[in-house]
């Protein structure tokens, strides 16, 4: 299987190459350094996101609530800004992240202690964190002069002539892939995902993983909350509104298996960067918009059928042949 | 033979009851150091729910447990797993998408000191520890490409490293061969040395009689028997497991077999089984004996349309069928009653009499609306007929004992009016008494002329209630037998690929 993931990896990558070589014969402009640059730095939120939401769905949950989340996070130290414009950068990000923290914990309660379906809880909490945004905003958009400079300016400092939001995108990778392969944390999440009987049996305490599965889910939501408003200097109620879909159809692609416990953390960002990728070649190669919809969710589909075919378990094997 | 008087674990007074019932009463049981201990009983007596108390997975209702003389609560698996008592299930409990060495390590990972994980550590720790036990194993491998041997030993390493003094087998030897059988009694051998105790749960009675040193009989949820093994011999612990004459369980009736109704001619399904013919005849009552995996289930699953065969053919009444989905198997009447009756069987969240007429539907409907006056005509005939005990026709099915349960799933199938019927172990897990309703129920419906395949991995219930067997091992055919002229000992030295 391993083979199988590091070819299904390779694919990835042979694919996303393929496709960039393919839209820069249709639109030389499209695979200059940079434009491919702008394009990674448009894909390092979903990148982000991905990356916290595989945490969920290698234990066979899911979390729907992110782009509400991140809208609602984005929106509190946005209103925070018109109030006290002069604070800190940093303070405006670690209180975002909070905030994301919280309403995480919050999913987490409701599927381990509550008992509540993580479907059910986090399409809940999806409508309930959005509609919370128009009940603190007022309806109301907060705009670029709410903001400080700093505020506004730290995401497009460059480094190696490529941005901020970049940089963090392979910061997130290292980190989760660190917490993935090599913590009893993430090495118990995997065991947890594949075979959840066995893993109470060797006393692994599901609730608690549960709890902090979506924590993190809400932290990297938080920090993208900053990281959106920052961007397109603006905070509203329709912010990221559906981009869940986005992230979990990265997920998907990347190999993540919705059955749990299967998955890379590169093949996580492969994914990201491959919906990235389409999501921008489509539009510079003049595709119209009414076809990308249907192009990005044809690609999806494939992706899972592909899943599907490589990733059937086998059955065990009663009688050996000859 | 060191033999140690120190008691290592000792339960006392141990009950547990579920509803409707009592599946361990005042159970003692005593284990001592040094020392593998015996535990047997037939299907259902009980051992499985003792070992699941051991495990934290149940509590007792009743009863104290006792380790090093120290009284414990064993609240969860956590707690078990800490006070040393590690299990090997039956049941695979190993994560399959993970490597060996992972698997042992699961729960327990070795860290550096930056607290992050030390591969390499655990890998040579793996490495030395696969090699102590002789294995033929690589740390990197995926569980899923292990075979069962291979497997039990990753589990008995993963028990190792637990570091822990019980260690529990639940039927070890099952499905292994007879060389890997014999590796595994030395491993066994050795973890005694090593001052572990060893609970070793098999319906193997040579074996027992040949490894261990102490045995229990459980019967009905009671302790029946406990002693040293060299105080006892295989008649002894027969007549304590069964505690009863076989003729008296098995009322089966006396019908003449007519002609040939079933006959499959070389079915073959790749990694599966091979080489698979034989007949069934009107009336009769074939039976399908081998250990646990060897194929038996994965024949009739593909019979009944459920995965598809690789080659062969099936004749039905002489005329060749087609079956590729299971209605297309219903329609010719033949029908399949799941091992796994919960999961496959039956619908537990809904009534009694919709899980009776679940698969009569199109019968039961007129233009596609369904006629409530002759389901409940159906459910009711079925009831009286199979003796179900429901309070009231909306009672969900799974508010029903064990065996009302599978009469439930018996009359949804019944309700269909098949010619052959497939059961498969139809009377594991229930109680004694559901079991020979059970049986006599099946005497019943071969008079009226229905076929039945049966598959039971209990020895007396094949003996007591069919006309051939079919023996198997590793997914072929290793012979078919007259149950009047054959022995038992032949038909478990058949199953045991033995030659």
């Amino acid at each position: 299987m391993k083979k199988i993931l590091i070819n299904r990896d390779f694919i990835l990558f042979s694919i996303i190459l393929i496709g960039l070589i393919g839209v820069g014969f249709a639109n030389p402009l499209f695979v200059t350094p940079k434009s491919i640059s702008d394009v990674l730095t448009d894909t390092s939120i979903l990148i982000i996101l991905a990356l916290s939401q595989m945490i969920v769905i290698l234990i066979r949950a899911i979390d729907l609530s992110v782009a509400s989340n991140l809208a609602l996070s984005g929106m509190l130290i946005s209103l925070l800004s018109t109030v006290h414009p002069e604070l800190p950068v940093y303070y405006f990000i670690a209180l975002s992240c909070l905030i994301g923290t919280f309403l995480g914990v919050l999913n987490g309660i409701s599927i381990a202690i509550l008992k509540v379906p993580f479907i059910v809880t986090t399409l809940g909490t999806l409508s309930i964190y959005r509609g919370l945004i128009y009940f603190v905003s007022a309806g109301k958009q907060v705009y670029s002069n709410a903001f400080s400079e700093d505020f506004l300016a730290l995401i497009h400092v460059k480094f190696l002539s490529l941005s901020f939001l970049f940089w963090l995108a392979v910061a997130v990778f290292i980190v989760i892939y660190i917490l993935l392969n090599h913590t009893r944390f993430g090495r118990n999440l995997y065991s947890l995902g594949g075979n959840p009987d066995a893993a109470k049996y060797i006393g692994i305490n599901e609730n608690k993983y549960i709890i902090m599965a979506y924590s993190l889910s809400g932290f990297f939501a938080g920090l993208c909350g900053y990281l959106w408003v920052a961007r397109y200097s603006v905070a509203s109620t329709q912010i990221a509104i559906g981009f869940e879909l986005t992230v979990i159809s990265a997920c998907v692609v990347g190999g993540i298996s919705v059955m749990g416990g299967v998955g890379t953390v590169l093949g996580c960002v492969l994914g990201a960067l491959l919906i990235g990728l389409i999501r921008n070649a489509l539009p510079a190669v003049d595709i119209s918009q009414f076809w990308q919809l249907a192009i990005s969710g044809a690609i999806i589909l494939l992706a899972i059928i592909i899943n599907t075919k490589t990733e059937q378990r086998k059955e065990k094997t009663i009688m050996v042949e000859n | 033979m060191v033999v140690c008087l120190y008691m290592k674990l000792e339960l006392k007074k141990i009950s547990k009851f579920f509803p409707g019932i009592k599946a361990l009463q005042n159970v003692d049981f005593n284990l001592k150091q040094n020392s593998i201990h015996a535990l047997l009983g037939e299907n259902g007596a009980g051992k499985s729910t003792l070992v699941k108390i051991l495990c934290g997975v149940y509590q007792p209702d009743e009863g104290s447990i006792y380790l090093d003389t120290k009284k414990h609560i064993i609240s969860d698996p956590t707690s078990s797993l800490q006070l040393g008592i590690s299990a090997i299930h039956q049941e695979s409990v190993m994560f399959d998408e993970l490597s060996v060495m992972e698997n042992i390590f699961i729960g327990n990972h070795i860290v550096k000191k930056n607290r992050l994980v030390d591969w390499s550590a655990m890998e040579k720790k793996t490495k030395d520890l696969l090699s102590n036990l002789e294995a033929d194993i690589q740390p990197n491998e995926k569980i899923k490409d292990l075979s069962i041997a291979q497997r039990h030993i990753v589990q008995i390493s993963r028990s190792l490293v637990h570091d822990a003094d019980i260690v529990i087998m639940d039927e070890p030897t099952a499905s292994l061969s007879q060389k890997e059988i014999e590796e595994l009694y030395s491993i066994i051998r050795n973890l005694k040395k090593q001052n572990k105790s060893i609970i070793f749960i098999s319906h193997k009675l040579d074996e027992v009689l040949e490894i261990c040193d102490e045995f229990t009989v459980l019967r009905d949820g009671e302790v029946i028997n406990t002693d040293l093994i060299s105080n006892t011999n295989k008649d002894q612990l027969i007549t304590n497991m069964a505690g009863r004459e076989i003729s008296q369980i098995f009322p089966k009736k006396h019908v003449t077999i007519e002609q040939e109704i079933l006959n499959v001619k070389n079915l073959y399904k790749k990694t599966q089984f091979k080489n698979i013919n034989f007949n069934l005849r009107k009336k009769e009552i074939l039976g399908f004996y081998g250990l646990v995996g060897s194929g038996r289930t994965e024949i009739m699953k593909s019979i009944f349309g459920i995965t598809k065969l690789d080659e062969g053919e099936i004749l039905f009444n002489d005329q060749k069928i087609s079956i590729t989905k299971p209605s297309d198997a219903i329609d010719q009447g033949i029908v399949y009653l799941s091992e796994e009756r919960q999961q496959l069987g039956m619908t537990g969240l809904m009534s009694v009499k919709d899980n009776i007429n679940m698969a009569i539907m199109d019968r039961n409907s007129n233009f596609y609306v369904m006629n409530t006056l002759k389901e409940i005509k159906n459910a009711s005939a079925m009831q009286e007929k199979l003796n179900i005990k429901v309070s009231y026709w909306s009672q969900l099915t799974q508010s029903l004992s064990g065996g009302n349960q599978q009469k439930t799933v018996i009359a949804k199938w019944l309700s269909t009016k098949p010619k052959v019927l497939i059961l498969d172990e139809p009377t594991k897990g229930i109680d004694v008494r559901s079991k020979s309703a059970v049986h006599e129920f099946m005497g019943e419906l071969v008079e009226e002329g229905m076929s039945i395949m049966m598959i039971s991995s209990e020895l007396p219930e094949i003996l007591g209630m069919c006309d051939r067997v079919v023996v198997m091992y590793k997914g072929l055919i290793r012979d078919i037998l007259d149950v009047k002229k054959a022995s038992s000992e032949q038909i478990v030295k058949l199953a045991s690929g033995e030659s």
